[in-house]
């Protein structure tokens, strides 16, 4: 057996100690060999091949005669269909608002620490989370028939249309949305509670005045989200008559049975309102999303703390990274 | 260990812990904890972790319930009261009210992230104990400089190192003129180079005679700074003495070897 014996280390192999020293810097190199990517042979293909799709389809639609672009151009600005368009904004956005005030109270019952009162706002969630929408657009709308007269009115002209779409949206909604809440509140560490009760603070006054303001920047953008949602989710109230846009359209094709052309100018108004929300989703975004360091600019000099009050309580959200 | 606990609490004992109990889940976490603190007094409590050294921390400021055992600070319970021989828990208010008076720093700083570094310190005077805005705005000024940062008055936590927010977050525990001030393993979340400058801030609270409980890795900022050293595991004190006895010359073998691999 050969003996293993241990030579010392060359000279070579010994590691060389490097300093760097000012007025050290590399030189810089006239011409560094440029890396180029591959091209995306592949992009390139599908993309001539989507365009060529997308050019023959709008083609044979401008010209199917059964289209009927011009009656689709004449109703889109038609006064009928632009108060359904102005309905449906009404009926999103104050929905929308109903439903995250209803939806902070359910999400702090849920987080209570009174179990009774924890579990009244999770079977909320469970009923109004639950039940379809349009189920619950037709309880609503259908509400005489349970109690026939509310605070001295006949329930049918308390509750017109509009009403019990608005009513119903709210609530399913506000299901969703104190999902949402709830989970804003459970994403601030419990470190932000501990701190704030270790300064003396109730532990009700620590969650409302610490972690419910640094919870918005997690629960806006899923609530731009689920104001896209909503602006879709309008068009349920059709059912019940609801004088929104698909209300408003459909009675139009009822009675010049220009369904499609009339369908077209719905579509186009839906689309168009969700790009719009969808725009503003994109910078709500942009202004909390807690991974892009970099997008927001440093403080300026505010002076004194003379507006915390109001900071801490709006502008918890907008405090910069 | 002989540890006998004095028959009558002198009048300048700060913090008195008796027989202190406490389980989470199936886990007796404090088993009979005694300690006793004099005003003016340093302690750092040593111990491996899962001792239950953090634990004890948040009981004293009754952050966690204990299952038995007084805890009092300045004569006072903390978070319970008697009646009938028996130990009831105190409202929330009455708690937080209790807890106003005793600083607590954290190991993850836990400076509100939605206020500014002058906000932090602000807060407490202003909106817990009602003092008026432009004193507590001038005295949170004062302990921002004393701790060494005058120019991160509008500065966000986040924009902060983790040694900058930690010196923010005593200055915060400072503002609200705590008698006792509570240390959870303060530098043990920090990069290796900015554990010096928290250290010394502590330093700089301690040479203003305040009360302080060190929970720490530290055990040259222990030798240096404190008057008395504490060794604990699985939930017991096994050696509480003069900080340089206990860690030049530690009695019980536990303490011992527990050194013997932190130094």
């Amino acid at each position: 057996m050969p003996e293993i014996t241990q030579s010392p280390l060359p000279t070579s192999t010994k590691p060389t100690h490097f300093v760097r020293r000012a007025g050290d810097e590399p030189p810089v190199q006239e011409a560094p060999i440029r890396a180029k990517r591959r091209p995306q042979y592949g992009q390139i293909v599908t993309g001539f091949v989507a365009i060529a799709l997308l050019v023959l389809f709008i083609q044979s639609q401008a010209q199917n005669p059964n289209m009927e672009w011009n009656v689709t151009w004449e109703y889109m600005f038609n006064p009928v269909v632009l108060q359904g368009v102005g309905v449906t904004i009404q009926l999103a956005i104050f929905a929308m608002l109903i439903s995250i005030v209803l939806a902070f109270g359910i999400a702090l019952m849920i987080q209570s620490n009174n179990k009774v009162v924890s579990v009244i706002g999770r079977a909320y969630v469970w009923f109004f989370r639950g039940v379809p929408m349009l189920v619950q657009v037709l309880l609503w709308f259908n509400l005489a028939v349970l109690f026939p007269v509310i605070l001295g009115q006949d329930t049918n002209t308390l509750i017109s249309g509009f009403t019990a779409g608005l009513i119903a949206l709210s609530l399913a909604e506000s299901g969703y949305m104190a999902e949402i809440i709830r989970g804003g509140i459970i994403s601030v560490p419990t470190g932000q509670t501990d701190a704030g009760v270790s300064i003396g603070l109730t532990r009700n006054q620590a969650l409302a005045r610490i972690v419910l303001p640094q919870s918005i920047r997690v629960i806006i953008p899923p609530t731009g989200n689920q104001f896209i949602g909503m602006l879709k989710a309008t068009s349920l109230v059709s059912v019940i008559g609801g004088s929104d846009l698909l209300t408003r359209v459909q009675l139009i094709y009822g009675q010049n049975f220009k369904i499609l052309p009339l369908l077209i100018v719905g579509v186009l108004w839906y689309l168009i309102l969700v790009t719009i929300a969808g725009t503003g989703q994109h910078f709500l975004e942009r202004r909390f999303n807690a991974s892009q360091p970099g997008s927001r600019r440093s403080p300026k000099s505010t002076g004194t703390a003379k507006t915390t009050n109001i900071r801490t309580i709006i502008g918890g959200a907008l405090w910069r990274k | 260990m002989a540890q006998v606990a004095p028959a009558v609490t002198s009048t300048d004992t700060m913090l008195r812990i008796d027989g202190v109990h406490k389980w989470l889940g199936h886990n007796h976490v404090l088993r009979g904890v005694d300690i006793e603190v004099r005003t003016g007094e340093i302690v750092c409590i040593l111990g491996p972790s899962g001792s239950g050294k953090s634990t004890l921390l948040r009981c004293i400021n009754h952050l966690d319930p204990v299952d038995g055992g007084v805890i009092e600070v300045n004569g006072e319970r903390v978070g319970y009261q008697l009646h009938d021989g028996q130990l009831y828990e105190q409202s929330e208010r009455r708690v937080a009210k209790a807890r106003q008076h005793i600083g607590m720093v954290f190991q993850h700083f836990n400076l509100f992230g939605h206020m500014t570094a002058l906000d932090n310190v602000t807060y407490g005077p202003a909106r817990i104990l009602g003092r008026p805005r432009k004193e507590a705005v001038a005295n949170a000024r004062q302990l921002l400089a004393k701790v060494g940062l005058a120019d991160k008055d509008d500065s966000y936590p986040s924009q902060l190192s983790g040694g900058q927010q930690q010196r923010v977050a005593i200055a915060r525990a400072l503002a609200m003129e705590p008698r006792l001030m509570m240390f959870d393993e303060p530098t043990s979340a920090l990069d290796p180079e900015l554990v010096g400058e928290v250290l010394q801030t502590m330093r700089q609270v301690a040479e203003e005679g305040m009360t302080m409980i060190v929970v720490t890795h530290e055990i040259g900022f222990a030798r240096e700074v404190a008057d008395r050293v504490v060794f604990m595991d699985q939930g017991r004190v096994l050696e509480d003495g003069p900080a340089r006895d206990v860690l030049d010359n530690p009695q019980h073998e536990r303490t011992a070897s527990f050194l013997s691999r932190v130094h």
